[in-house]
């Protein structure tokens, strides 16, 4: 068997990369793709410990599945809140989003 | 009906303040009769006391002729601890009261039906007086301390509004006010002694106390404390030195309150409170002495300032301290009974002798004996029974004044020499410048023609009253006798009613003394005569002789600029320090000061809220790693 560890890193490391891209990226949409990143990372992370613990005991990969599902939802929520965005300020730059402050 | 029912009889007069208050607009005469009635009957049902009274009575302060009823309990917390309850007690000093009281204010009652006709609030002040009635008769009868303050609030109250009665004019609105922050310093102490007394006793019951202090239980300095508090209060209503300052302004009322208020009634409930209290300021000489001296010098000074105040009112204001300090040296004393029988006579002849001058006022408007004169001519029942008054109060045989005067120059001579002669130099004082209100006001020649041209006598509504108070002025003296208290069904006259220890045989009247008594009053008449009458030359002389001693006592010994002068600058100095206290540091700082900081906290953080999302998504990173941190930690 692979042992559990590189599974945890890889999802960790994708987790990390999606962290950054959330920190980081200008536009919406590759805000959300990092996002998506995030979500993947952790559902590899649940499917590795779901796996190599305890085999009979699935709760692991339902909430995989739980994770896709929400995330399908959310991104389209999300996008049409950009779309939104974008219809107004001609931008999807974020940092241009900036009118609810002081 | 019998002593235990004596809380009827400020019922009645308390219910009519309520109907004859809410509506005198619809009563006919605007309900001044149904006060009246009222006070008849209250009359009736002290005599019908009086009769169950003298049944059971047996003599002294301490006879078992004395009833206790209790009404009701009002507040009882702690199952005793703190027990207030309504109260009376009926005993000599009561039957003392209760007459005055009574008899007085129905004459009163009676002559400002007439005097008061046509005046604006009419239906007002029958109920305002009948409250007053109400609340001295609870003062009289109350069987604790705290009904007692009460009342004595109560009667406070009443003097305010009815000195204010005229509150259109601004001197007597002052005067309203004066008067009542006057005796409410006084009743500071008043409310300090009860307060002391209670926590050395336990109870607020009058009775309690003074077995309670007479056999020993309450430290002997703490008691002497709480008793000069206890006077302080009696300083104040009954217008002592220092707290005596109000009483001539309170001649601003109405005559009839005058005559009512200010020298029969309200003003012996200081008198009152001390009697009633005798056998345990027996118990503590240093408190007697103390009211001993307060009221020589109030007696004295009083009589020096009657002496060239020019309203009639003022004079007999002046007279009323004077005597009021007469009673006060009595009390400090011992001689309780001499006391009682001189607030006994003196609401007599002191009640006629102000009808009296409101008869003047009424007829001529004036009130300055500088504008009068020679009025005999015109109002002769007045003119005659203002002598009457005026010889009792100058102390004359055969009139009231005279044989309580005398009884407590007795009392005081056997216990100080110098004490004595003050106060007789006091009494021959008093008839001098009674004399000189006598003749400035009714004989000599008219100095108001105006005035004099007006003068008519009074109607039957003013006169009978009159009449009747001159006949008590008279006769109320005899009670000294032992005759005449048995033949009224007492064990004996005064001297039996009232007294501590043993009672004083006044039937062995000490011929040489009173004469020297007589004596004395006959020589201030005749100085008076003397210096005032005809066309007073030889008084306008003595006061340019002595402009600055003239001055002293026309202001008042000037103890009314000192008090306006510690006003100005203890109080209203106080005052303004209290003031940029409140402003600077409990408004600016404490209050501005807390909205100023939390606003500049607000504003330096405001700007965390820049609006652009990277940075919200930083916050949130921030977040989570120190959560992360604290639970892996922790």
């Amino acid at each position: 068997m692979i042992p559990i560890e590189n599974f945890l890193i890889l999802s960790a490391i994708l987790f990390a990369i999606g962290f950054y891209g959330v920190l980081a990226r200008r536009s919406a949409i590759l805000i959300l793709m990092a996002v998506e990143l995030m979500l993947a990372g952790v559902a590899i992370n649940f499917i590795a410990f779901a796996t190599y613990l305890d085999a009979d005991a699935f709760s692991g990969l339902v909430f995989a599945l739980f994770v896709i599902t929400v995330a399908a939802a959310e991104v389209g929520l999300a996008l049409g809140v950009v779309l939104r965005l974008f219809r107004e300020r001609r931008t999807a730059n974020v940092d241009e989003a900036n009118s609810l402050k002081w | 009906m019998g002593m235990e029912q004596a809380w009827v009889l400020p019922a009645i007069p308390a219910s009519l303040f309520v109907l004859i208050a809410l509506f005198n607009g619809l009563m006919p005469r605007r309900g001044d009769f149904l006060a009246i009635l009222g006070m008849l009957t209250v009359v009736a049902l002290v005599f019908v006391i009086m009769v169950d009274f003298t049944q059971s009575f047996e003599g002294g302060l301490f006879s078992p002729g004395t009833a206790n009823a209790y009404a009701f309990d009002w507040i009882n917390i702690g199952e005793g601890f703190f027990f207030i309850e309504f109260s009376t007690y009926v005993d000599a000093i009561t039957m003392v009261m209760l007459p005055v009281v009574t008899i007085v204010a129905l004459m009163v009652l009676v002559y400002s039906t007439g005097y008061m006709h046509g005046e604006p609030r009419y239906g007002w002040y029958f109920a305002v007086l009948s409250l007053f009635v109400a609340a001295m008769l609870t003062l009289v009868i109350s069987g604790n301390l705290i009904q007692l303050y009460l009342a004595w609030e109560g009667v406070g109250l009443a003097s305010y509004l009815l000195i204010g009665f005229y509150w259109e004019r601004q001197s007597a609105a002052e005067a309203a006010k004066k008067a009542f922050i006057t005796t409410r310093v006084g009743d500071v102490g008043l409310l300090i002694g009860i307060i002391l007394l209670w926590r050395a006793t336990g109870t607020f019951d009058i009775q309690e106390i003074i077995a309670a202090a007479t056999t020993g239980q309450i430290g002997e300095t703490y008691l002497t404390v709480a008793m000069i508090f206890l006077f302080g209060g009696a300083i104040g209503k009954s217008a002592q030195f220092p707290l005596h300052v109000w009483l001539p302004d309170a001649m601003e009322g109405p005559t009839p309150v005058s005559a009512l208020i200010h020298a029969a009634t309200m003003v012996v409930a200081g008198v009152y409170l001390v009697a009633r209290f005798s056998p345990v300021y027996a118990e503590v000489l240093i408190a007697r002495d103390v009211i001993l001296y307060i009221g020589l010098i109030t007696a004295f000074m009083a009589a020096t300032q009657g002496l060239v105040a020019n309203d009639i009112k003022r004079v007999l204001a002046y007279s009323t301290v004077s005597q009021l300090g007469f009673m006060f040296v009595a009390l400090g004393v011992g001689a309780v009974g001499a006391a009682m029988f001189h607030l006994f006579t003196h609401a007599f002849f002191k009640a006629l002798l102000f009808l009296g001058s409101g008869s003047v006022i009424h007829a001529t408007h004036h009130q300055e004996v500088e504008g009068l004169g020679g009025l005999r001519h015109k109002m002769p029942i007045t003119t005659v029974t203002f002598i009457i008054g005026s010889l009792a109060l100058a102390g004359i045989p055969i009139f009231a004044g005279f044989w309580s005067k005398d009884e407590i120059l007795h009392y005081v001579s056997d216990d100080n020499a110098f004490v004595y002669v003050a106060l007789a130099a006091t009494a021959l004082l008093t008839a001098i410048y009674t004399t000189r209100l006598v003749l400035l006001t009714f004989f000599g020649e008219p100095k108001d023609h105006h005035a004099y041209d007006h003068a008519h006598e009074s109607g039957p509504a003013m006169a009978i009253p009159l009449l009747i108070l001159a006949v008590l002025a008279t006769v109320a003296g005899f009670f000294v006798f032992d005759q005449v208290g048995e033949a009224l069904g007492f064990a004996g006259g005064i001297g039996y009613l009232v007294y501590i220890d043993h009672p004083h045989e006044f039937t062995t009247v000490d011929w040489a003394f009173a004469g020297t008594a007589a004596g004395t009053s006959l020589i201030g008449l005749i100085i008076g005569w003397a210096y005032w009458h005809g066309d007073a030359e030889r008084a306008r002389r003595a006061r340019l002789w002595a402009p600055d001693m003239h001055a002293f006592l026309v202001n008042r010994w000037y103890m009314d600029n000192m008090y306006q002068a510690i006003i100005n600058r203890v109080i209203l100095g106080l005052a303004g320090a209290v003031a940029w206290f409140d402003k600077k540091i409990v408004n600016e700082t404490g209050v501005d000061g807390g909205a100023q900081t939390v606003g500049y906290f607000g504003y330096r953080l405001k700007f965390l809220q820049t609006g652009k999302i990277p940075n919200y998504a930083l916050g949130m990173a921030v977040g989570i790693v120190a959560l992360t941190v604290v639970a892996i930690s922790g």
